[in-house]
């Protein structure tokens, strides 16, 4: 059950992930990532997650826990997401049972460990939109389903009034065959809202940006000292049935990756190198064609 | 809607002074701050001084910071400080030490990008403490006012109210302009400052230049480096990296226009100078394209990690404080296992990926900027209604023979301008007659303002001293006559008393011209200086690498207008840009506001604002 009176509890899950960026990464000869010589960090999608729960810090004052599931050294993208959320709480979710899960068992921990929080009162859960390790992206609404929560997705914006209990949240979204349709929704508190990657939090006025300087102050002092914030919780803490979680727990397993086939090329590519007022004349000519084109006259 | 007590517009080093003073005095302040954080937009030569002047007060950078020095990142301490007269290859050195301590405690190296996200720190905790704080990526838009209070509008938050306004927008302020509080400032009185930043390990800095740790040199040039505009070069030491610019006359840019870049790339040609930034590079072998592509984009990454490795190793090699914290840390024993995981690294990278280590240097960062001349263009009445200015905003840059300060500047008159408001918040009475004026009156007895105003003898006493080495007969009938008169010291006096009379304004022709600052070095060098010869060619990146480089938050709408496409000034700008942001295209002048790094070198005939919060260019060192 959400709260009732004016305050606002959120949290957010997030997840350790490989740093894929260059320089970092590393890869086997097969082509397969080199996990030993890879650095992890918190995922790029987890860290929108947390700056979108940070937003409610900010704007509503909440309290905010972030949990993941994982072994012991994935306490440091927990450590990572209070540095952008100035979490008041860190959960960490890790028990040896838990390994080999699939994204159900996953959302199974999850569930569990969101329902410990402020004892059950979380109005607001918030994820990312996937994993860049995973790419499944059903991690977030399995968690959802299983609170029982209303489920948000593509979330670009969101509002939340205090009084009446109500979130407003706009989507990004396809429709019809039209992409980056915008939808406002309304849903009543508690909700399950996954971010979409556009989102950038936005505050109007000067003292909402006071208070992200404060509160991004205390976030820089809290995640030094982050093992003070931090709760590790196994399977008999978090009161799960053990048949859930884990392999056992998990429906599907991954039998085999396979490289996405290259699709043919429906374009063809020219180099005009420009050297040579021709060449670029007749770049121009070729835009103007396209562009012609394009008008509906 | 929300009302604050002050409201310091732009963050640089004089708008962080302001609202720490405030902050000091009990005074609830709140900043605002265009770029993604404080520092993102800062651009300085830099040093920063420290004075203790002979009469009066000034109002240092400690006095604002009392934890000033503890953990502050400034780079070095400058202990040497040299002028160097060139010809091609031949450079005459003059060790103006003494000029460079004079009336100082000390001067700094300093980046801003560091230096003013650490003031920020500060200043923003202790403005918290008030109610008041930072708040960054916010672009004031304009100023009106309600019953004496100013309404600040922004591009990006809601309205609000200020009883104060502290002007430190900087030489192209907007404050200023939308007021209509000074003229923008014109050629005559600007100077503008191309600067790269050359990556070199911390050891090899202190052997090249012969300083110890908690030491650093400066080095300024003259002569033909300047390619006959007035103005130099200069090259500082910070703590792994040297700051490598040249200042010019803006108004003898326009007179015979040439590319700002042109003008470092002189310098970095220079056979003295390129010796200074040499350095180990790693170079790439071409990745073979008949590879499967799967392999090439491994080899990629494979050659990417290593080379970041070796930098990073090397870098932490050649640095006391690195090295100790990886022994410490564990991962290595001692130096020589270092050194030998060093070694390892880059045989690996020989052999496996045929990289060339080759001597040549690496440029980290490009950027430019406008200093105004204070002799020229300080505002006499530097307020309007209830705004005060401060530092480049108003005008106020110190320049002096090779002596250019402005952070110090700009700190001073940040701590009297918060003087005044706190003064006037007490009171309630923030009219221009208490409140202007008493920072009108409080600015005049800064040590900067005699500065900008009268020729100090001491001081050029130091120059005349350090000059002792050259025959009299290069300076020649031009200067015979001045020197004698200068080297007694009753006549010095009087001379320089005469010269005071005349004013800044007749002698500065004389003083500032093409011949002091390029026929006379140049001279100097050919008849006495030692031949330099460089050991290898740097190789110079373009501007466009030195732009590809530059790290931006691109707006879609350009923050600049031109106004008439066809004036001689906008023609001159295709030239004149740092950045070349300006084209000719059928005899009209076009813009492409892309590259902008916000100099307001086009400012004087254009529309030129800032770009929106967190928009433009974003220093990296600064």
């Amino acid at each position: 059950m959400a709260t009732t009176t004016k305050d606002l509890n959120v949290a957010v899950i997030v997840k350790l992930e490989p740093d894929f960026s260059e320089g970092n990464v590393s890869y086997n000869a097969d082509g397969t990532l080199n996990r030993a010589e890879t650095k992890s960090i918190l995922g790029p999608h987890s860290a929108i997650a947390s700056n979108a729960a940070f937003y409610a810090k900010v704007k509503y004052g909440a309290r905010v826990a972030v949990g993941t599931m994982g072994p012991p050294i994935a306490e440091s993208a927990l450590q990572q997401a209070q540095l952008l959320c100035d979490a008041d709480e860190l959960h960490l979710y890790s028990d040896r049972i838990f390994a080999g899960a699939d994204t159900l068992a996953t959302a199974e921990v999850l569930k569990a460990g969101i329902s410990k929080v402020e004892g059950g009162k979380v109005d607001v859960v918030f994820s990312g939109h996937r994993a860049s390790d995973g790419e499944t992206g059903q991690t977030g609404p399995q968690t959802a389903w299983k609170l029982g929560y209303t489920f948000l997705g593509n979330v670009i914006d969101y509002n939340i009034d205090l009084e009446s209990r109500l979130v407003r949240a706009k989507r990004l979204i396809s429709l019809q065959g039209f992409y980056d349709i915008i939808e406002e929704v309304e849903a009543p508190l508690p909700v399950f809202i996954s971010i979409d990657p556009s989102y950038n939090a936005f505050f109007n006025t000067v003292s909402q940006r006071l208070a992200f300087e404060k509160y991004q102050k205390e976030a820089r002092s809290r995640a030094e000292n982050y093992k003070q914030f931090l709760k590790v919780l196994n399977t008999q803490q978090l009161g799960i049935d053990p048949k859930l979680v884990g392999l056992p727990g998990s429906p599907t397993i991954v039998y085999k990756v396979e490289r996405i086939p290259k699709a043919k090329a429906s374009r063809k590519a020219e180099v005009i190198d420009g050297t040579n007022r021709d060449q670029i004349a007749r770049v121009v000519t070729n835009m103007y064609e396209v562009l012609e084109g394009m008008v509906i006259k | 809607m929300e009302r604050y007590d002050v409201a310091i517009i732009g963050g640089g080093s004089a708008g962080l002074a302001a609202l720490k003073q405030l902050s000091n005095l009990n005074k609830q302040a709140i900043l605002i701050e265009a770029g993604k954080k404080a520092g993102s937009k800062n651009l300085s030569g830099g040093i920063l001084y420290s004075k203790k002047p002979k009469h009066g007060k000034t109002y240092n950078v400690e006095d604002v910071y009392p934890e000033f020095l503890q953990d502050t990142p400034v780079e070095r301490r400058i202990t040497q400080y040299m002028l160097h007269a060139t010809s091609r290859d031949k450079v005459f050195t003059m060790n103006l030490t003494a000029a460079h301590e004079y009336q100082a405690n000390f001067g700094y190296s300093v980046l801003l990008n560091k230096l003013n996200g650490w003031f920020a720190k500060q200043a923003s905790e202790s403005a918290g403490r008030q109610g008041g704080g930072i708040v960054s990526g916010v672009h004031v838009r304009s100023l009106s006012w309600q019953e004496e209070k100013t309404v600040i509008e922004t591009d990006e938050l809601e309205p609000f109210e200020a009883k104060a306004v502290i002007a430190a927008d900087g030489v192209n302020s907007e404050v200023a302009e939308m007021t209509g509080a000074r003229a923008k400032f014109t050629p005559e009185q600007l100077y503008q400052g191309v600067k790269v930043i050359v990556k070199l390990p911390e050891g090899i800095i202190e052997e090249r230049f012969g300083i110890g740790p908690d030491e650093g040199a400066a080095h300024l040039f003259a002569g033909d480096i300047t390619l006959n505009h007035i103005g130099g070069g200069f090259l500082y030491t910070n703590l792994d990296t040297l700051s490598v610019g040249a200042v010019y006359h803006y108004d003898s840019l326009m007179e015979r226009p040439s590319e700002p870049y042109t003008l470092v790339d002189a310098l970095l040609k220079n056979p003295l100078v390129a010796e200074f930034i040499k350095d180990q590079v790693a170079v790439k072998e071409e990745i073979d394209k008949n590879m499967p592509k799967e392999e090439q984009l491994r080899t990629r990454f494979a050659v990417s990690k290593l080379i970041k490795t070796w930098n990073e190793l090397r870098d932490s090699y050649h640095s006391r404080a690195l090295r100790k914290k990886l022994i410490e840390s564990g991962k290595y024993k001692s130096e020589d296992e270092i050194k030998a995981r060093l070694d390892s690294v880059q045989n690996e990278l020989a052999t496996k990926y045929d990289t060339k280590f080759v001597t040549d240097y690496v440029e980290l960062e490009y950027g430019a900027k406008l200093v105004p001349d204070g002799k020229r263009c300080a505002m006499k009445k530097p307020y309007y209604k209830n705004i005060l200015f401060v530092g480049d905003a108003a005008g106020r840059g110190v320049f002096i023979g090779p002596r250019i300060e402005g952070l110090n500047v700009g700190i001073d008159d940040a701590v009297r301008a918060a003087n005044a408001v706190a003064r006037a918040i007490d009171r309630n009475n923030f009219s221009t007659q208490y409140m202007g004026e008493s920072y009108s009156q409080s600015i005049e007895e800064s040590l900067y303002t005699r500065d900008m105003k009268e020729i100090d003898k001491d001081y050029l006493k130091i120059f005349l001293d350090a000059a002792r080495d050259v025959p009299k007969d290069i300076i020649g009938q031009r200067y015979g006559m001045v020197f004698r008169l200068m080297s007694s010291g009753t006549l010095r006096g009087l001379a320089v008393g005469f010269a005071n009379i005349l004013g800044y304004d007749k002698l500065l022709p004389l003083v500032e011209s093409q011949d002091t600052y390029v026929q006379v070095p140049i001279e100097v060098a050919e008849k006495i200086g030692r031949q330099f010869q460089a050991t290898y060619e740097p190789t110079i990146p373009t501007i466009a690498q030195r732009i590809a480089r530059l790290k931006y938050d691109d707006d879609r709408v350009s923050h600049i207008k031109v106004l008439n496409p066809k004036s001689e000034f906008m023609k001159k700008m295709v030239t004149l840009c740092p950045t070349f942001c300006y084209s000719m295209e059928g005899g009209n002048v076009t813009l492409q506001h892309e590259a902008c790094i916000e100099c307001g070198t086009c400012a004087k005939e254009t529309e030129w604002r800032h770009p929106r919060g967190e928009k433009g260019i974003i220093y990296q060192y600064g």
